[in-house]
């Protein structure tokens, strides 16, 4: 028997055990539905509250300073209409930074999600000590990003870090690291140290592959590769779905580079190589290093709808690429298929 | 089936109430601030008073110190120049403050958020203005120009940030004289010297000759153009000129130091962020950090016995020797709790706090009168006294503008000059982009502050 059938059941069980009861809607029970729906607002209300005050009201706050020449302390702010987004667009500094984090995010996104997926086929393995590698490949993550800057500018130093002693030991000469132009590929080591992430969740979706699929491929004579890319993938393509969309909007957002030069603070800016000098970092000094709060709210505000605009559109050119053994809006059991096809 | 609503929420009033609520949840604290006026002496919560003070976490010890010896409970708030904004800006601020007063005072003054201090200082029987150090003027600021004005702050210490302390060991190894501790170098000659006394292997350096900037080079520029009698800043303070001939000339002599590639700079930051560890290692032989870094080479005997200081270089002929910090505290007009912010500015700058703070050595004391407790047990310490004692007759007051802030024009540097230390631009050419790029920052200052 379904639930609404149940409910249904309820309410007429309601109004038949006491027929004599004059008809007034204040005095009729609550119906199960209209329980549930209490419920689920009294349940949602610290989220909704907490939506309301840290997300909607800043970003209503952030809109309109973006209207505004603020600098934050001023009393002499002014409306300065829609010049903010004019000049977003017409920055150089602003553009180059957009386009850099453009391309940090079109190389990390994919290198992050292809390691972590090759690591959990790895470790999904029947192979001995399964635990331990899982456990040494996922420590990495753990590590605070702060905690794994530091390492990776200590290694890195030019004069007294590993990486050059390395390198001396082979009578090479030391490179300068951490500035322009080897401090992206740093960031990008040091982005992929975080690998373990994506390993954990591609082996959750690997572990949810039922093993008849592939045991029933061999049988039919496919190969270990025509298995993998046949059944695995489309099976896991959900999986990887969720990397690639919270991966971009992760990356578009970075603000490691502040974090490898170890100094989260306006003056600590300044010491951000130019290459690593990404939109996030430029939002940050317009902020607190120019006082530009009303640029820099733009800035927010134009990334805002870039994100929107990306997730939209990986949304729209995802539809038949991922495949789903549950329909994810109607959330009916469908038969597995291969491939998308019934 | 139609539900029955009544009593329970619809989707448009708990979204509406969820909204009032969270609205109310943020605008209270803000109408909870604008209710003080400011008059009252302290919380007082649990019968004690509750001073806000947001000052770094080295200083955390001697201010809870300084808290139990007034009978104020000192409410610590670690120093993050992004939440002084915010809390600036909610008009919620502390009510003391750690600052540069060498480079913000005119920047918060400016912007009305500083408390003039001279009516305290009037009535005051133990900070006296006539005790008062000189370089304390970098916390005045008359709308116009620093050192004249009211007091908006006090320096805790100071120092004459482009002396010299350096490792007589690294000298004696390169067998070369030790310097003077009367006459200046010229910047030409400090060059020189670095070259001579940086070791390298294998393109790695192993040895610094010479940290030529350690509180940053816009601050570095400005005093170097000082010392041939120019300025960076136009007298209105409202922009930058790098391409006049005293400018350029202590830009390029930055960029061929940075070329020659014998200590940190824009292009090749210290990892550790200021020159100690380095100097202590070993790895440094001149470091440009001013009487201050006296209180870190203390605490390490060996590097002490190999440590001696010296007189600023110069790049002219107009003997200066600035102040870029000025470290010392101030108070928000919107401070809730400004007499017992006095009451700790008159027992951390005069008291008991203040002596212990200058003997220390980390820094030249704010009062004349304590200048006597400066150490000078160890040789080095008394070295570096009797050289200080005779360069602060060269002291002077360089003024910063109030439209920009410190950390904008040396993120502006730091993007400029990598290229030309790599040889990809002239200096003409950076100085002209510096000025480009600093003037925006500093018109769009400007035109807020009026």
């Amino acid at each position: 028997m379904s639930t609404s059938q149940l409910t249904e059941q309820a309410a007429g069980a309601g109004a038949s055990s006491s027929p004599s009861r004059p008809a007034g809607p204040a005095r009729r029970p609550a119906s199960l539905r209209a329980r549930r729906a209490r419920a689920f607002y009294v349940f949602t209300v610290p989220w909704v509250l907490g939506f309301l005050a840290l997300t909607a009201f800043p970003l209503g706050y952030a809109l309109w300073l973006s209207f505004t020449n603020a600098d934050g302390l001023s009393q002499n702010s002014r409306f300065v209409g829609l010049d903010n987004y004019r000049e977003v667009f017409s920055d150089p500094e602003t553009m180059s930074s957009l386009w850099r984090t453009g391309v940090f995010t079109a190389v990390t996104v994919p290198l992050t999600i292809v390691a972590g997926l090759l690591l959990a086929v790895l470790v999904n393995q029947p192979i001995r000590a399964r635990g331990l590698f899982r456990t040494l490949l996922y420590l990495p993550a753990v590590v605070p990003p702060v905690g794994a800057a530091l390492t990776f500018k200590l290694i890195f130093d030019r004069d007294s870090g590993a990486a050059n002693g390395a390198l001396d030991l082979a009578g090479i000469n030391g490179v300068t690291w951490l500035v322009d132009p080897y401090a992206r590929w740093v960031l990008i080591v040091l982005t992929l140290w975080g690998v373990g992430n994506g390993m954990i969740i591609s082996l959750a979706g690997l572990q949810d592959i039922p093993k008849e699929l592939n045991e029933a491929a061999r049988v039919d004579g496919a190969s270990p590769w025509q298995s993998f890319s046949r059944i695995t993938l489309p099976l896991l393509s959900p999986v990887i779905f969720f990397q690639v969309v919270t991966g971009i909007i992760g990356s578009l957002q970075t603000f490691m580079p502040l974090l490898i030069a170890l100094d989260p603070t306006p003056k600590g800016v300044s010491s951000v190589p130019e290459s690593n000098y990404f939109y996030m970092i430029n939002v940050f000094a317009q902020y607190f290093a120019n006082g530009r709060y009303g640029y820099a709210s733009a800035l927010l505000w134009v990334l805002f709808a870039i994100i929107c605009v990306v997730t939209f559109l990986i949304f729209k050119l995802s539809k038949g690429a991922v495949f789903y053994s549950v329909e994810p809006e109607q959330a009916k059991p469908k038969a597995r298929t291969i491939g998308g096809s019934r | 089936m139609s539900v029955s609503t009544t009593g329970s929420f619809d989707r448009r009033r708990f979204l509406t109430v969820s909204a009032g609520a969270a609205f109310a949840a943020t605008a209270l604290p803000g109408c909870a601030a604008s209710v003080d006026d400011g008059s009252s002496d302290g919380d007082t919560k649990a019968g004690s008073k509750t001073l806000t003070v947001m000052s770094s976490e080295d200083e955390k010890k001697e201010l809870q110190t300084v808290g139990k010896a007034l009978g104020i409970k000192i409410n610590f708030v670690a120093r993050d120049e992004t939440k002084l904004n915010a809390m600036l800006a909610a008009k919620n601020p502390p009510d003391v403050v750690r600052g540069l007063g060498a480079v913000e005072t005119p920047y918060f003054a400016a912007r009305g958020l500083m408390t003039d201090l001279d009516p305290y200082f009037a009535k005051s029987s133990v900070l006296k203005p006539s005790d008062i150090d000189p370089v304390n003027d970098v916390w005045r600021y008359d709308g116009k120009k620093q050192g004249a004005g009211p007091r908006y702050g006090l320096a805790k210490d100071y120092s004459q940030d482009q002396m010299l302390w350096y490792r007589t060991d690294l000298f004696e190894a390169a067998k070369l004289d030790l310097l003077s501790e009367t006459e200046p170098l010229s910047y030409d000659e400090l060059l020189e010297l670095g070259k001579k006394l940086t070791k390298r292997r294998l393109g790695k350096v192993k040895v610094y000759g010479l940290s030529a900037s350690g509180l940053g080079t816009f601050s570095q520029l400005m005093g170097m153009t000082a010392s041939t009698g120019g300025s960076v800043f136009a007298e209105d303070l409202a922009s930058v000129d790098f391409s006049s001939p005293e400018a350029l000339k202590a830009l390029e002599w930055y960029l061929e130091y940075a070329r020659a590639d014998i200590g940190p700079n824009v292009a090749n930051p210290n990892p550790d962020g200021w020159d100690w560890p380095t100097y202590q290692a070993g790895r440094m032989a001149i470091a440009s950090d001013g009487y201050w870094f006296g209180g870190a080479i203390g605490g390490d005997p060996k590097v002490a016995e190999v440590s001696r200081f010296a007189p600023a270089p110069q790049l002219g002929s107009n003997r200066i020797s600035p102040c870029f910090g000025a470290t010392g505290y101030w108070i928000p007009k919107d401070a809730k709790n400004k007499d017992a912010a006095w009451k700790f500015f008159e027992y951390f700058f005069g008291g008991k706090a203040a002596e212990e703070r200058a003997a220390g050595g980390w820094g030249i004391p704010s009062l004349k009168s304590l200048r006597s407790k400066m150490p000078q047990a160890q040789p080095y310490q008394k070295q570096a006294f009797k050289v200080q004692e005779q360069e602060l007759e060269h002291f002077s007051v360089l003024t910063f503008t109030p439209y920009a802030q410190l950390a904008a024009l040396d993120g502006v540097i730091s993007k400029v000059l990598p290229k030309a230390i790599k040889g990809k631009a002239s200096a003409g050419k950076a100085a002209d982009e510096l000025n480009k790029l600093m003037n925006e920052q500093i018109a769009k200052g400007k035109e807020l502050v009026g």
